[in-house]
């Protein structure tokens, strides 16, 4: 190699001889020492918090751990039972059906109550601070407050909906009681969740309609596409990546919905209304099946790690096309 | 008339959709403010014929919601302070430090986002049993951190991204120690990132239910949710103090909404939609 004494001493070549294996052990330390003090403290609560009982759940599931050996620490391996359990007991398998079912239904109901809302906000009517406030504010309703809500909007005597549709002469719903049957009750927390969720789609969907450019709307518009031709073809298309993260989002909110349905689903005649989450939370905390608890909780985990990584495939791919 | 046609329709739906977000706020409010009589009656009223403020005094008195109030604050402040500084921290490091394995660290923060919580709860139960934290504020709060941390993480290390790095060195150029840059020159830029962060953690504590449903095992202690399912899970339901504690629930979030409007959609899309 042959390098001008200058390039050399730029390089630190000639004035510092080459560093020991120690001194350059301890530098690569020093180095390190600032990311691992400012890392440290969050790496121990996600790793402690989130890491230690995500690995402690999969080996529980193993197990047929109840209360007392909760306490005790004891707990006795029992394979792959609380699996066959989980997909043969027929409350058990439903719940997890309905989960799917149920929060599939949610996600096509946001999106789609999202995409129109975001379209409208786009199209600066007057009074678009209004709209835009009002849109907001049920994204701001705690889920716990929301499901209160809805159950005295739809209470079987008093609730306002049975009395509006009853004015709209729907007289099937003098005192229908919307919580005493699985289906009904699935309406009622369908209108609950997108209520509650529709906000966050809409405005991030508003987000991404504003950064298309107008120019390719406008000339879109000169080779003659109509307004939906150019919602399909160019719209459409520019939104994929925006609209690919908003699915994975809410597929991973509305699968693993907790509150809503939790104080909504409690009346309905054999839990048949309960998704998994409440499902796994009462195998575990009221029943005192704890394995059979862990046992849903990774199902339901797996299923949304498919989901996931399944849409961001499907993303990829596209992006490199 | 061509105007009405070509317009009219969208003013038409954005009513509907202004009346559908806001009716079931607007009546919670109302029916908070109307007597007994006027709550059960099978012909409701779209307004409070006598307003008054029975059910506040009431469920503060009786239904204990001043305490449940304090219990929330309590918890969801410190969660806030302890998260801002603990992911502060963390995302500048990630924004701005060489670290090996970057990246895949950055996607493992990003992975537990998509835990359900029901994941967790069972070994978190045993954790804080075993550390005699099941009932007290600590045993919350450290719990609370599990799920905000990751994600404040990854929303300030976007904020913290934008900010050109020139400014850093330029700094450090002028004898500021990296430490000392971080503090004097990214932090005041960072703030408004670090308001919408706070007001995010904050809020998710604030909203949390399955965590204090399982920890929160003394009537002292309950946060106001678990006060207002208790209100819901009952027999008969006393639904004028159902709608008068989730009015009071429901509105330092919605002030906290109405006034960081913005700067709460910068930070979710930035948590949300750049991973």
């Amino acid at each position: 190699m042959t390098t001008t004494p200058g390039q050399a001493v730029a390089a630190g070549r000639v004035s510092a001889p080459r560093p020991s294996a120690a001194q350059r052990l301890a530098r690569a330390a020093s180095k390190l020492t600032l990311p691992v003090i400012l890392l440290l403290p969050a790496m121990t609560i996600i790793v402690g918090l989130v890491g230690y009982p995500l690995v402690r759940t999969i080996w529980m599931s193993f197990t047929d751990t109840r209360l007392g050996d909760l306490i005790n620490g004891t707990s006795t391996w029992v394979g792959l039972d609380n699996y066959k359990q989980v997909f043969t007991d027929p409350q058990l398998r439903s719940s997890l059906v309905n989960t799917v079912v149920f929060g599939s239904a949610c996600v096509v109901g946001t999106m789609a109550l999202g995409m129109a809302v975001a379209l409208l906000l786009n199209q600066r009517l007057r009074f678009n601070w209004f709209f835009s406030l009002a849109v907001l504010l049920p994204w701001a309703m705690p889920a716990l407050a929301a499901s209160s809500i809805f159950k005295w909007l739809f209470d079987d005597r008093y609730g306002f909906v049975n009395w509006a549709l009853v004015k709209l002469g729907f007289h099937h719903f003098q005192d229908y009681a919307w919580f005493a049957d699985r289906n009904s009750a699935y309406v009622a927390m369908f209108v609950v969740v997108v209520w509650q969720s529709f906000p966050f789609i809409a405005l991030s969907l508003l987000a991404g309609l504003q950064t298309i450019p107008r120019d390719t709307l406008d000339a879109a518009a000169v080779d003659g596409a109509g307004a939906l031709q150019r919602f399909w073809l160019v719209t459409l298309p520019l939104l994929r990546p925006v609209l690919a993260v908003l699915v994975i989002f809410s597929t991973i909110w509305d699968f693993r919905i907790f509150d809503q349905v939790y104080v909504l689903a409690q009346g309905v005649p054999d839990r048949a209304a309960d998704t998994a989450a409440v499902t796994g939370y009462r195998e575990s905390f009221a029943l005192g099946h704890f394995g059979t608890g862990a046992a849903i909780a990774v199902v339901l985990f797996c299923v949304l790690l498919l989901l996931s990584i399944a849409c961001v495939r499907l993303v990829g791919r596209e992006a490199r096309t | 008339m061509r105007w009405m046609l070509r317009r009219g329709w969208m003013y038409v739906c954005a009513l509907a959709v202004s009346a559908f977000a806001l009716f079931p706020i607007y009546y919670v409010v109302i029916t908070s403010l109307k007597t007994r009589s006027e709550i059960y009656t099978r012909t409701p009223d779209l307004w409070p014929n006598h307003p008054q403020w029975g059910q506040y005094t009431r469920v503060f008195g009786a239904g204990h919601v001043g305490r449940a109030l304090a219990n929330s604050l309590i918890i969801a402040i410190p969660t806030t302070l302890i998260c801002v500084l603990v992911a502060g921290m963390a995302a500048y490091a990630l924004a701005r430090l060489e670290i090996p394995l970057k990246r895949t660290l950055l996607m493992l923060i990003l992975t537990t986002q998509m835990f359900p919580l029901v994941v967790l709860i069972i070994p978190l139960f045993v954790l804080m049993r075993n550390a005699n934290l099941i009932g007290t504020y600590e045993g919350l709060v450290i719990a609370y951190l599990a799920f905000s941390v990751p994600l404040a993480i990854w929303i300030m290390r976007g904020f913290i991204v934008t900010i050109p790095e020139e400014l850093e060195h330029a700094a450090m150029t002028d004898g500021a120690t990296r430490v000392g840059a971080m503090f004097r020159v990214i932090l005041p830029i960072a703030g408004p990132g670090l308001v919408a962060t706070a007001s995010l953690s904050f809020i998710a504590a604030w909203n949390e239910f399955m965590l204090a449903l399982t920890f929160m095992n003394t009537e002292e202690r309950k946060t106001l949710p678990l006060v207002l399912q208790s209100f819901v899970g009952r027999g008969d339901t006393d639904w004028g103090a159902v709608m008068a504690t989730s009015v009071i629930y429901a509105l330092p979030v919605m002030i906290f909404f109405l006034l960081l409007r913005k700067r709460l959609m910068l930070g979710m899309t930035a948590g949300a939609v750049k991973g």
